[in-house]
């Protein structure tokens, strides 16, 4: 019960059985104020047999019959009822005197007249009382007439005639409650576009905020669900990032654990190749260190590849100046390429920022390098060059060896490629490779 | 010659390295873990660490190691390979070298941080010069005269000789010894190049101490 009482729903048909009520309260209170407080309805009339039969006895009672007479006695009533009309017709049928009538009024009354007169008041509104004066040959008639609304309940008079102030009324009622239920949805509409900010603004990890609950109602319980799924969004993401840390660590202790043994294969061989040994022996030995650096790159990419394919590899863009980035790259493989006795041509024109992980750019420029080194020996050429054309910016790296073969893997260049593949698209890059028996270019492209 | 402190906990490369060090002229205190360590930095020139290792891991010695011998160089010799070690790594230290290493790299490498620190009062022969690295002076070997250098010549020649064999582009030597950012197009940089060549090369013309590396930068060969 105390929840139902907390709710909005309790709280809106409060809201409206207070407006019901607050109707009924303005009628009564128009109504009380007309009778009461204002005095703006006369007194009660009377029935009509009362009025009847004194007008009658008023008239007929008259001791003289003049203007001055009659007026003073239409006078007396005038007061009784001041939204009476009384007229004066004499004996030769002339309208003598004329007080607050209700119609035009024919100044000189025939038989014909004053028949059609008796037949249209009888019975009808306005109320209407016919009486003689003493002498009535010579005096005529005397008409007293009031609407038939003065005998209509106060009420009724007041809503006739006071019935704008009742519509004011009714009309700020209405208001005040169209007023109040605004207030009252605006409320919530705003409590709402609260939790929906709440549900947008993210912290750090990407994760929303928690909003803080103040009340019990539906929208308070809708926050306090929010919350709940806020503590599970949270939980769910430090089990992944547990779950993350496990699978770097298991990734770099299998990296390890690999490369360790394989420093010991090196450590043998280097100390063999110190010893007296025949051509057929250091070729053997060279073998060897090729192999050791195929395991190594081997296990480099294939830690790479895991990591990238689970999309855990960690990535850190920023604007980086590119032209500089590819010569401190080139700088650093320079005297490999120098050592190979390569043929090796740079040109490079200032490119401009391009937003990229420089690690990740490095990686690519590596991997790359590295199958020149490893399928290019024959061309001896390396050329790393830069472009700028309408569409796109352009790194470029041109080497004359027999051509890479994409349906053949040869020699683990398939994996490395693979990842300069999966770097360069998750840079927003693009590339290509157009190679032949003459020779490979590839292309690293940014689009404008 | 330099004092090496090595910490390795594979018998197999520990030996082999202290071999090889020792067979190239250095002195080699060779240790399994971190343990005793602070005994032998004082009198030690260089640091090469392992990271795996029994007890505190090679990041936390260094780390330690760098907060009270701030000139000491440290090279990291990891198998680890991650690019998060990495960074974690050249956080503190000066190199980090990844096995399987070559010795011949290793060696490279010690020589340059060595250099770098000036950890030996080491006199470099280079061609027709002699360098004494640690007093500044660049002498002519055939005319035994002091050349002299300016503040920015000797500034620009010494930051060429703490990389040696390593290619610097434009950007790197500006930045490196005037400290601030290079901006495309100054050729302040070329002015200083072309007078230090005028003093210490033969023949100016066709350079050979300070070669040009077409595309990229300069560098002075060993």
């Amino acid at each position: 019960m105390s929840r139902f009482m907390k709710s909005l729903l309790a709280k809106y048909m409060l809201l409206i059985f207070i407006a019901i009520l607050l109707v009924q309260l303005a009628y009564l209170l128009v109504g009380s104020l007309a009778i009461f407080g204002f005095n703006i309805i006369d007194k009660e009339v009377g029935d009509t047999q009362l009025i009847e039969k004194k007008w009658h006895e008023d008239v007929e009672g008259l001791q003289t019959v003049n203007q001055d007479t009659m007026q003073r006695l239409f006078q007396e009533w005038k007061e009784d009822y001041p939204r009476a009309g009384m007229f004066w017709v004499n004996g030769d049928g002339e309208l003598v005197l004329e007080e607050d009538t209700l119609q035009e009024l024919p100044q000189k009354w025939g038989s014909v007249d004053t028949l059609t007169f008796n037949k249209n008041r009888y019975d009808s509104d306005p109320f209407t009382v016919i009486a003689f004066p003493p002498y009535k040959e010579k005096n005529g008639f005397v008409v007293f007439e009031l609407p038939r609304s003065e005998f209509d309940p106060p009420i009724l008079k007041a809503s006739e005639r006071y019935g704008y102030l009742i519509l004011i009324g009714v009309f700020l009622l209405i208001a005040f409650f169209i007023m109040m239920s605004f207030m009252f949805f605006r409320k919530i509409q705003k409590r709402l576009v609260k939790l929906e900010d709440a549900m947008k603004i993210r912290d750090e990890d990407g994760l929303p905020i928690e909003v803080t609950t103040k009340k019990e109602d539906e929208i308070g319980q809708l926050e306090k669900s929010f919350n709940r799924m806020v503590h599970e969004l949270r939980d769910s993401r430090k089990r992944e990032q547990e779950e993350e840390q496990i699978r770097r660590e298991l990734i770099a202790n299998l990296s390890h654990d690999l490369r360790t043994p394989l420093t010991k294969v090196r450590a043998q061989s280097y100390t063999i190749s110190k010893e007296n040994l025949t051509p057929e022996g250091h070729k053997a030995i060279e073998a060897i260190e090729t192999s050791i650096e195929n395991i190594d790159r081997l296990i480099e990419n294939l830690m790479s590849y895991t990591l990238l394919m689970a999309s855990k590899y960690k990535y850190d863009p920023r604007p980086m100046d590119i032209t500089r980035f590819l010569r401190e790259s080139v700088a650093a493989w320079y005297p490999v390429f120098e050592k190979e006795n390569y043929e090796i041509e740079i040109e490079l024109v200032q490119l401009g920022e391009w937003n990229i992980d420089p690690m990740w750019m490095e990686r690519i420029l590596d991997n790359l390098f590295q199958n020149v080194i490893r399928h290019a020996g024959i061309g001896s050429y390396i050329a790393i060059k830069t472009k700028t054309t309408e569409k796109y910016d352009a790194i470029l790296i041109i080497d004359k060896g027999p051509g890479i073969h994409h349906d053949t893997s040869e020699k683990g260049a398939g994996i490395g490629l693979t990842i300069v593949n999966m770097m360069v698209k998750g840079m927003g890059l693009e590339w290509d490779m157009d190679s032949n028996e003459t020779g490979t270019t590839i292309t690293i492209k940014k689009m404008k | 010659m330099a004092r090496v402190l090595y910490l390795e906990d594979e018998r197999d490369i520990g030996e082999w390295v202290l071999k090889d060090l020792t067979s190239r002229g250095h002195d080699v205190k060779w240790l399994t873990s971190g343990e005793g360590m602070d005994a032998h930095l004082s009198e030690t020139d260089i640091v090469i660490l392992d990271v795996m290792l029994p007890g505190l891991d090679g990041f936390s010695l260094g780390r330690r190691i760098k907060k009270d011998y701030q000139e000491l160089p440290i090279i990291m010799l990891s198998a680890r390979t991650s690019v998060e070690d990495k960074i974690e790594g050249l956080d503190f230290a000066d190199d980090y070298v990844t096995k399987p290493f070559h010795p011949d790299e290793l060696a490279a490498r010690l020589e340059v941080l060595l250099r770098r620190f000036q950890k030996q009062d080491e006199v470099l022969e280079l061609q027709h010069l002699l360098i004494y690295l640690k007093d500044g002076i660049v002498i002519d070997r055939e005319s035994e005269m002091e050349i002299p250098l300016t503040g920015k010549q000797y500034h620009l020649f010494q930051f060429f000789i703490k990389h040696i064999n390593q290619i610097l582009t434009k950007e790197q030597l500006y930045e490196g010894v005037w400290g601030e950012r290079y901006i495309e197009g100054d050729k302040t940089l070329m002015v200083h190049i072309r007078y230090l060549r005028e003093k210490i090369e033969k023949n100016p013309a066709s350079p050979t101490i300070i070669q040009t590396i077409r595309g990229i930068g300069y560098r002075v060969k060993a």
